[in-house]
C-alpha cells in the first residue's frame, strides 16, 4: 500500500509538470498579451510594465522562473488584479468553492443515493418514477437554468432567501448555491444508484441472502451497497475536484467570490500567472482525487488489488 | 465561455416570468417616506471587478467608479457633470489658457487627519508620469509641460511643469491651452496621493488597513470577485454635506444585475442588457431609468486596402443603406438613439448632421444603390466582406441585423466575423480587418475627443484614415482658447469626415440604471460619473 502511494506521488510529478508546461506554453502562445489594451501607452512604460513582470525577458527564461516559484509554492503576481497575488486569489477563493462544493457533493451523495435505493427496491411504484422524473430533469436541466429559477422563486417572489452575495459563516448565502450546484449531481447519483442497485438485487449472493432470511435492512445497507459504491466512487473522484475548484456558472449567477470566475476572465485578459497557477491546481486536486478514488476501490472491491 | 450561460440566463428570466402570468411584486409594494432613513447605507453594482484601486494604476470604468468616492482631487463633478470646486476652492487661468493657478482650501485633510496639501498633488501627479509606475493613463497628462519628455524617458518626472510656490497653491503649465483641464483634474487618475502611505506600504498601499483617502468615502473591506465595502470620511472637508454611511460596491454580471435588483440586495445598479428594457419597464417601471450617454457604436473601415481605401462611393453606400431607426427600435428596444455623426448631442455644438439623415428610406436606399452601382459593384459582381467584431454576446444580433440590411438594400455579402477582444485588437492594430467593430467612449463632454479617434497617427485609429485637411482642423482647435470658436472648427472637421465617411455611425449609448425609489440625489449626467456623495436614502417600507 505504502509502495503504491510513493509511486503514484512519484508519477505525478512528471504529470504536474507536463500540466503546468502545456499550460504555460498554450497560453503564452495566444494572440495578444496582458498589457495589450485599446489604450494608447507610451514605449517607455510598456517596458517598465514588461520588466515588472519579467515579460521582456526571453519566454524560456519566464518558463525557467515560473517554475522556479512554483516550486517554492509561489505562484506570482496576478497581471489583471494589479494590488494582487496569484496566491492570495486562491487562498481567498478556493475556501468559497471548497465549501460550496464539498456541501454541494454531501447533498448530492445524500439525496441521489437515498432515492436511488428507493427507487430500485421500489422499482416501478410511485418511489420509483417521481424521483426518477426529477432525476431525469436534473440531467436534462442546466445548472444556469435551475440557479436563476431559484432566485426568481426564493429570492425575487417569496423574499425567503438572498439572490446571491456571501458571508464567512452565514448558512442564508449557502443554501441556494448549494442546491444549485448538487442537484445535477443528485440526478446523475440517484440514476446510477438505481441501475447498479437493481443489478446487485439480482444477483446469486443477494438470493442466497434472502434465503437465509437476513433482515432486509442487513441485506441493502451490508450486501448491497458496497458493490453499489464502486461504479459511483469512480464517478465521484473527478467530480469533487470539479466542483471544488468552483464552477464559474454558480459563482456568477450568485455572485460568489470563487476562483472559477478568475479562471475565466484570467483567460480572457491573458492573466498568465492566474490561468496557469489555478490550472496546476486543477490538475493536483484531480491527481488527488484519482489516488483517493482508487484506494476507495480496493477497501470497496476485495478483487481488487493495488497493484505496485 | 461566459457568454452563453448569460444569454441564456437572460432568457430563462424572460421566459419564467412572461409564462408564470404574475407581475413581480416590486414597485407597488414599495412606500416611500419623505424623511431620511436611520439607515444611510447603499447597496450597488459594478460590472467587473475593478483591477486595481490605485488611482495610478487604474485602467477600468469599475475602478474609477469606486476611486471618485475614496479620493477627491482639485475638481469634482456635480450631479448634472458639471465642474465644481473640489480640494481647489478657486482657479485663474491666463488669457492664453496655458497657465493655470488653482488655490486649495486651507481645512482639507487625508483620512487619516493629515493636511491634504499641494505636494500631495505633485507627488502623484510626477508619480503618474514617471515610466517606472507603469500607468496606463500617463498619456493624458501630456497637454502638461515637459509630460511628454518625461513619458519618452528623455526628462525626470520633476521636470514636470507643475509647482507649489506654498503649501496651498499650484501652478500648472500647458503646452496648449485645453479646455478640459478642469474635467482632467476631476479624473480617476488624477487623484492626490498619499506619499507616506505608498512609501511604506510600496504596491500594498491599497489594502483597507494602509488606505489612506482625500474623498467622501474610506475603504473598509475588499474581497475580490465579492464586494468592496466603503464607509464615510470623517475627515473629509465637506463630510457634514455626506448622507450615505455605507457603500457596499457588488462587481456583478450584467445578467445577474436585475435580479438582486429585484431581490432587493442591492439598491442601485451600474448597467443593464437594452435587451432586458421592455421587461424590466414592464415589471420595475419608474425604477427603470435611461438617459443620453456620451459614446457612440460605430462601424470603421480599413482605409489602407482595398475594397474600402480610395472608394469614398462604396462607403458612403454601405452608410446610407443601414436603418440606423431598426437598429434603434428593433435590435435595442428603443433604448440607444440612431447616430449620423460622431459627435452625440452636446450643449452648444451644432451636430453636423448628413443631408441623407433625414432623408425617407426609399430615397435613402436609391442613393446607396446608386453609389453601390457607381463604386463599381453589382448583383452579379456583389461586394464580398466580413464584419469583424470581438466577444460580447449582445453584439452579435446587431452584426446579423447590419448583414441582412446590406443583402438586401444593396445585395452586398458581408459576413459578420467573431474574433476574442484581445486578438482582435491585435489584428487591428495590425491593419488586417477591412470592416470593423467599434466602440468609443468619451471622458470629457467635448468633441474633440470624438474626432481625435480619426486623426493621423492617433493610436486607436484602428483603420489608419489620414486626411491632412481634417488633422489641421484639429490642431487649429485644439490651440484655440476660444470656446465657442473652437466648436465652429470642430464642426467644420466633423463635417468633413461625415463626408468622406472612414466609419459608420449607427447608435449612440444611453445610461441604463435601476434605481429604488427610496434611493435620491443620484447623479444623472452623459459622462455616467454617479459618485455616491451625493446619494441618500428616504425611509421606506418594502424591498
Amino acid at each position: 500500500m505504502l509502495r503504491f502511494l510513493i509511486r503514484r506521488l512519484l508519477i505525478a510529478l512528471p504529470t504536474m509538470l507536463l500540466i503546468a508546461t502545456l499550460a504555460f506554453g498554450l497560453l503564452h502562445a495566444t494572440p495578444g498579451g496582458p498589457f495589450d489594451s485599446a489604450k494608447r501607452i507610451a514605449p517607455a512604460i510598456q517596458r517598465s510594465i514588461e520588466a515588472k513582470y519579467h515579460l521582456n525577458e526571453p519566454l524560456w527564461r519566464q518558463y525557467g522562473r515560473y517554475l522556479g516559484d512554483l516550486a517554492h509554492g509561489d505562484l506570482g503576481p496576478s497581471f489583471q488584479y494589479r494590488d494582487t497575488s496569484v496566491n492570495e486569489l486562491i487562498r481567498q477563493g478556493l475556501p468559497v468553492d471548497a465549501l460550496i462544493g464539498s456541501l454541494a457533493m454531501t447533498f448530492a451523495i445524500v439525496l441521489g443515493g437515498f432515492f436511488g435505493i428507493i427507487a430500485a427496491v421500489r422499482r416501478g411504484s410511485a418511489w420509483d418514477h417521481i424521483p426518477m422524473f426529477f432525476a431525469a430533469l436534473g440531467i436534462a436541466v442546466p445548472v444556469f437554468v435551475i440557479g436563476p429559477l431559484l432566485i426568481l422563486l426564493f429570492a425575487i417572489q417569496l423574499h425567503w432567501l438572498p439572490a446571491g452575495d456571501w458571508e464567512p459563516g452565514a448558512v442564508r448565502f449557502l443554501i441556494l448555491p448549494v442546491i444549485s450546484l448538487g442537484f445535477p449531481y443528485a440526478a446523475y447519483i440517484a440514476r446510477m444508484t438505481r441501475s447498479e442497485m437493481i443489478d446487485v438485487l439480482g444477483s446469486p449472493f443477494i438470493r442466497t441472502a434472502w434465503a437465509k432470511g437476513l433482515p432486509k435492512r442487513t441485506i441493502l445497507l451490508r450486501h448491497a451497497l458496497r458493490p453499489v459504491l464502486t461504479p459511483l466512487v469512480s464517478f465521484l473522484g473527478p467530480a469533487f475536484a470539479g466542483v471544488l475548484t468552483g464552477s464559474i456558472i454558480i459563482e456568477s449567477v450568485f455572485g460568489l467570490p470563487g476562483i472559477g470566475r478568475y479562471f475565466v476572465t484570467g483567460a480572457i485578459n491573458r492573466d498568465y500567472t492566474l490561468v496557469v497557477g489555478i490550472t496546476v491546481l486543477y490538475g493536483a486536486l484531480i491527481i488527488g482525487f484519482n489516488l483517493v478514488t482508487d484506494m476507495c476501490y480496493a477497501w470497496l472491491d476485495p478483487r481488487v488489488r493495488l497493484h505496485t | 465561455m461566459r457568454a452563453l450561460p448569460r444569454a441564456l440566463l437572460l432568457l430563462t428570466l424572460i421566459d419564467f416570468a412572461s409564462c408564470s402570468g404574475e407581475s413581480a411584486p416590486t414597485a407597488s409594494t414599495i412606500r416611500v417616506g419623505t424623511a431620511l432613513a436611520a439607515d444611510q447605507s447603499l447597496a450597488r453594482t459594478l460590472d467587473t471587478m475593478p483591477h486595481s484601486l490605485d488611482p495610478a494604476l487604474v485602467t477600468d470604468s469599475d475602478g474609477s467608479r469606486v476611486i471618485i468616492d475614496l479620493f477627491e482631487g482639485l475638481t469634482a463633478n456635480a450631479p448634472d457633470g458639471s465642474i465644481i470646486p473640489g480640494i481647489a476652492s478657486s482657479w485663474e487661468v491666463s488669457p492664453d489658457g496655458r497657465a493655470w493657478t488653482f488655490h486649495l482650501r486651507p481645512g482639507a485633510r487625508w483620512s487619516n487627519g493629515d493636511a491634504l496639501t499641494a505636494a500631495d498633488f505633485i507627488y502623484a501627479w510626477r508619480h503618474q508620469v514617471d515610466p517606472k509606475t507603469g500607468s496606463e493613463n500617463a498619456q493624458e497628462l501630456t497637454p502638461i509641460v515637459n509630460a511628454t519628455e518625461i513619458l519618452s524617458g528623455h526628462a525626470a518626472p520633476e521636470a514636470l511643469g507643475v509647482e507649489a510656490p506654498d503649501p496651498y497653491t499650484i501652478h500648472i503649465a500647458l503646452t496648449v491651452p485645453t479646455p478640459y483641464l478642469l474635467d482632467l483634474l476631476a479624473d480617476a487618475f488624477m487623484m492626490p496621493l498619499p506619499r507616506a502611505a505608498l512609501e511604506r506600504y510600496g504596491d500594498d498601499w491599497t489594502r483597507p488597513e494602509h488606505m489612506v483617502c482625500s474623498g467622501p468615502f474610506m475603504l473598509k473591506e475588499l474581497v475580490i470577485g465579492n464586494r468592496i465595502t466603503l464607509v464615510k470620511n470623517p475627515n473629509y472637508w465637506a463630510a457634514d454635506t455626506v448622507h450615505l454611511q455605507r457603500v457596499t460596491y457588488y462587481p456583478l454580471d450584467r445578467a445577474t444585475q436585475p435580479s438582486r435588483f429585484m431581490a432587493g440586495d442591492v439598491q442601485y445598479t451600474s448597467f443593464f442588457s437594452p435587451q432586458q428594457y421592455r421587461w424590466l419597464k414592464s415589471q420595475l417601471g419608474d425604477q427603470v431609468q435611461v438617459g443620453p450617454y456620451l459614446g457612440i457604436q460605430m462601424l470603421a473601415f480599413n482605409m489602407l486596402e482595398p475594397p474600402f481605401a480610395g472608394n469614398r462611393d462604396l462607403r458612403l453606400a454601405l452608410s446610407m443603406a443601414v436603418d440606423r431607426q431598426i437598429l434603434s427600435d428593433k435590435v435595442r428596444q428603443g433604448v440607444f438613439p440612431p447616430a449620423y455623426a460622431m459627435t452625440p448631442p452636446l450643449p452648444g455644438f451644432q451636430e453636423p448632421l448628413p443631408d441623407w439623415a433625414s432623408w425617407s428610406d426609399e430615397r435613402r436606399h436609391a442613393e446607396a444603390r446608386r453609389l453601390y452601382a457607381a463604386a463599381g459593384y453589382s448583383a452579379s459582381h456583389p461586394l464580398k466582406v466580413e464584419l469583424v467584431y470581438g466577444t460580447e454576446p449582445t453584439t452579435r444580433d446587431m452584426m446579423d441585423a447590419l448583414a441582412a440590411m446590406w443583402r438586401v438594400n444593396l445585395g452586398a455579402q458581408v459576413e459578420p466575423y467573431n474574433e476574442e477582444f484581445g486578438v482582435m485588437l491585435q489584428d487591428l492594430a495590425l491593419h488586417k480587418a477591412k470592416l470593423f467593430w467599434s466602440g468609443w467612449t468619451a471622458g470629457y463632454p467635448d468633441p474633440y475627443t470624438f474626432e481625435q479617434l480619426y486623426k493621423s497617427g492617433y493610436a486607436q485609429n484602428f483603420g489608419a484614415y489620414s486626411e491632412p485637411h481634417f488633422d489641421a482642423l484639429l490642431a487649429a482647435a485644439s490651440i484655440e482658447p476660444d470656446n465657442s470658436k473652437r466648436y465652429r472648427l470642430l464642426e467644420q472637421s466633423e463635417t468633413l469626415l461625415n463626408a468622406e465617411a472612414p466609419y459608420i455611425p449607427l447608435l449612440y449609448y444611453s445610461t441604463l440604471h435601476l434605481i429604488k425609489p427610496y434611493v435620491k440625489g443620484v447623479p444623472r449626467n452623459t459622462m455616467d460619473i454617479d459618485g455616491s456623495r451625493y446619494i441618500y436614502i428616504l425611509e421606506h417600507e418594502g424591498h
